[in-house]
């Protein structure tokens, strides 16, 4: 972005003109979202109600935990992970089984925790070695889901009692843990992806990585550390999906890949890497959020809301990505 | 007798691989049959060969499982018109599709593995609507039995994948337009400088990729004369692990043909003789996994290997 091309001769111009591209790109999804929250008012009698207020919140928080930590994978030039429905859903059974066995809720989201980071240590250890991420999550997901299958036997695994879900339903001075949560997790991956060494080391990664290692980054360690980052996301968001639903079966949640991944997409991280931030991602999940429940709301069936969804995506990466090629020119 | 030779060595790994995958099934499961295995999952193999197009190529198309979900779908929607016909006509759609897709990343320079995966989310919302947002099926189920006919040991269904496979190892390796696909995957820079047109080949390669797809995902809906909206999406990591398996580079530029069939029938024995011996899909599901991470941290070392190799016989040089 801050390479200078051709003459000089009008340069001031010119950083006038990428200011303001850089500028329009960074408002346009803000924007959007307040944009459409006016016209759901409208159009959508009961929109502002607690009820929903609280149903876009809660699941935006879920998808933004997620998705504010795979920014880090994105900023470290390591693109996206494909893999996240499967480690969710080993998370989240490993939560409940360690819950109903031991009788202790925090426990069992320990366990889901550490197995996240597990995962994502040996994920983040092949990336590392400079192998294909997608191709990589990709694989590590199959195994991961053809190993959670085995585990339960294909079988729904319930939580013992209600205790289960008391992460999903705690709320302090009315607002739910799950959003808590969002604000606490956004806020540690944006202080470790943008005041702390990792995340200076991460960007610089992302940025070049052939700099980056001959100026004595390690390449491994930064892609383990932006893994690590990621997972504890999933491993919070796992504790939090399933104290919602009190089950899981290994093929459930399909759509959250998809759904973590565009919120990072449209949130503005450039998938090349370097420049992003994990606020721009929660900003992207709370834009899907939003959008789904106008939709479900307005009765819109599932298909049409899958292929809007489609469309957004498409329309904002395209937009995204012609902003960001005018702001760097 | 050398031309032989050089086949042999640089399809040794996958061969080999191949004969242990084989062996081993026939050894734990006596009543294996290669050819039953191999026929149920033709169509992966088509779709396994559009992904290494478009990785020859140097990109990613991450949306040919929901383009072969389209497929299916418009395919058993227009089965009213001869099943054949609405077979053509959802392959044509779903090829001009790819080729859109092709031009757009191309135009906007747009990092094809960010597009596609946008277009996937598309796409299968697409599929959604054709369907109705329920699983259909063809209303004559006599329909299907076309395909069900034998020539010689052949069945329909493996020619035309056959065929396919042929048709495209020749355009890849004997046409300009092949060609210039792996200047563009290997080095694209001093292939665009060398005026090799970057918008053609990104449309022909996601043209190929996109056909591809809706074949595999059009025959097995025609075969079976059902379609469902959510169907076909392990199609992406199973094709991807068959090309990848087989020995298509995904760093683009290497791969023929005949490393997909390679890829194609390591993988389509293993899952069907698991398939075969009871096991559930889940397994089968987890030991592709396990391949496609063996197959790329193989590949990996090896490089490593003939790397360090490379160097201490330029060492030696230099000191002789």
């Amino acid at each position: 972005m801050t390479t200078i091309q051709g003459s000089t001769i009008g340069f001031q111009d010119r950083a006038g003109y990428r200011r303001t591209m850089n500028g329009i790109r960074n408002s346009t999804l803000p924007i959007l979202i307040v944009l459409v929250f006016i016209v759901a008012s409208i159009s959508v009698p009961q929109f502002f109600t607690f009820e929903t207020v609280r149903a876009i919140l809660l699941a935006t928080s879920i998808t933004g935990i997620m998705a504010a930590g795979m920014t880090a994978l994105t900023l470290s030039g390591n693109l996206f992970s494909l893999g996240v429905t499967a480690s969710v859903v080993l998370s989240g059974v490993l939560y409940l089984r360690t819950a109903n066995a031991t009788g202790s809720i925090f426990l069992g989201a320990l366990v889901a925790i550490l197995a996240a980071l597990v995962l994502g240590l040996g994920q983040g250890f092949i990336v590392g070695l400079g192998l294909n991420p997608v191709v990589v999550t990709l694989g590590a997901g199959a195994v991961i889901y053809g190993s959670t299958a085995m585990i339960t036997g294909g079988e729904v695994v319930a939580a013992g009692s209600r205790d289960a879900g008391r992460f999903a339903t705690f709320a302090v001075a009315g607002i739910p843990l799950p959003v808590l949560m969002l604000v606490a997790f956004t806020a540690v991956a944006w202080f470790l992806t943008e005041r702390t060494t990792i995340g200076r080391d991460v960007h610089l990664v992302g940025w070049n990585k052939d700099t980056a290692r001959n100026s004595g980054i390690s390449f491994m360690a930064t892609t383990i550390w932006a893994f690590l980052i990621f997972s504890v996301g999933i491993g919070i968001a796992a504790v939090l999906q399933v104290s919602q639903t009190l089950q899981v079966q290994a093929d459930n949640f399909p759509e959250i890949t998809m759904n973590v991944v565009a919120a990072v997409l449209i949130g503005g991280t450039a998938v090349t890497g370097g420049d992003g931030s994990p606020i721009k991602s929660v900003i992207g999940a709370l834009f899907i959020a939003t959008t789904t429940q106008i939709m479900v709301l307005a009765g819109v069936e599932q298909g049409m809301r899958y292929f809007v969804l489609g469309v957004v995506v498409v329309v904002l990466v395209i937009t995204l990505h012609l902003l960001r090629r005018a702001g760097s020119r | 007798m050398s031309s032989v030779r050089s086949w042999f060595t640089r399809y040794a790994l996958q061969l080999v691989v191949l004969a242990i995958v084989i062996v081993s099934m026939y050894a734990l499961y006596p009543e294996f049959r290669v050819e039953a295995s191999v026929e149920r999952l033709i169509p992966l193999g088509v779709i396994a060969a559009g992904l290494a197009v478009t990785m020859i190529a140097g990109e990613f198309d991450l949306s040919i499982a929901s383009m072969a979900a389209l497929a299916g779908a418009l395919t058993v929607v227009l089965a009213g018109n001869g099943l054949i016909v609405a077979l053509l006509i959802a392959i044509a759609a779903c090829t001009l599709l790819g080729m859109l897709q092709g031009w757009a990343i191309a135009t906007l320079g747009i990092n094809s593995l960010v597009f596609t995966i946008g277009t996937l989310v598309l796409i299968r919302g697409l599929t959604w609507l054709v369907c109705g947002g329920l699983a259909i099926s063809i209303d004559d189920f006599s329909a299907s039995d076309i395909f069900y006919g034998r020539y010689l040991f052949l069945s329909p269904l493996s020619i035309t994948a056959l065929c396919i496979l042929i048709a495209l190892g020749v355009f890849l390796s004997r046409t300009r337009w092949g060609r210039e696909l792996y200047a563009l995957g290997s080095a694209r820079p001093e292939a665009i400088a060398a005026g090799v047109p970057y918008r053609r080949g990104m449309v022909i390669a996601f043209g190929i990729s996109a056909a591809c797809g809706a074949v595999g995902g059009g025959l097995t809906s025609a075969l079976s004369g059902s379609a469902a909206p959510n169907g076909l999406e392990s199609m992406l990591v199973l094709g991807i692990a068959a090309a990848l398996v087989g020995g298509v580079s995904i760093a683009g530029g290497r791969g023929t043909m005949v490393n997909v069939l390679l890829g194609f029938a390591i993988i389509s024995v293993l899952s069907a003789g698991l398939a075969g011996m009871g096991a559930k899909a889940f397994v089968s599901q987890l030991i592709t996994g396990i391949f496609l991470l063996a197959i790329v941290l193989a590949e990996y070392f090896i490089a490593r290997l003939g790397e360090h190799g490379n160097r201490t016989r330029l060492k030696q040089l230099a000191e002789a």
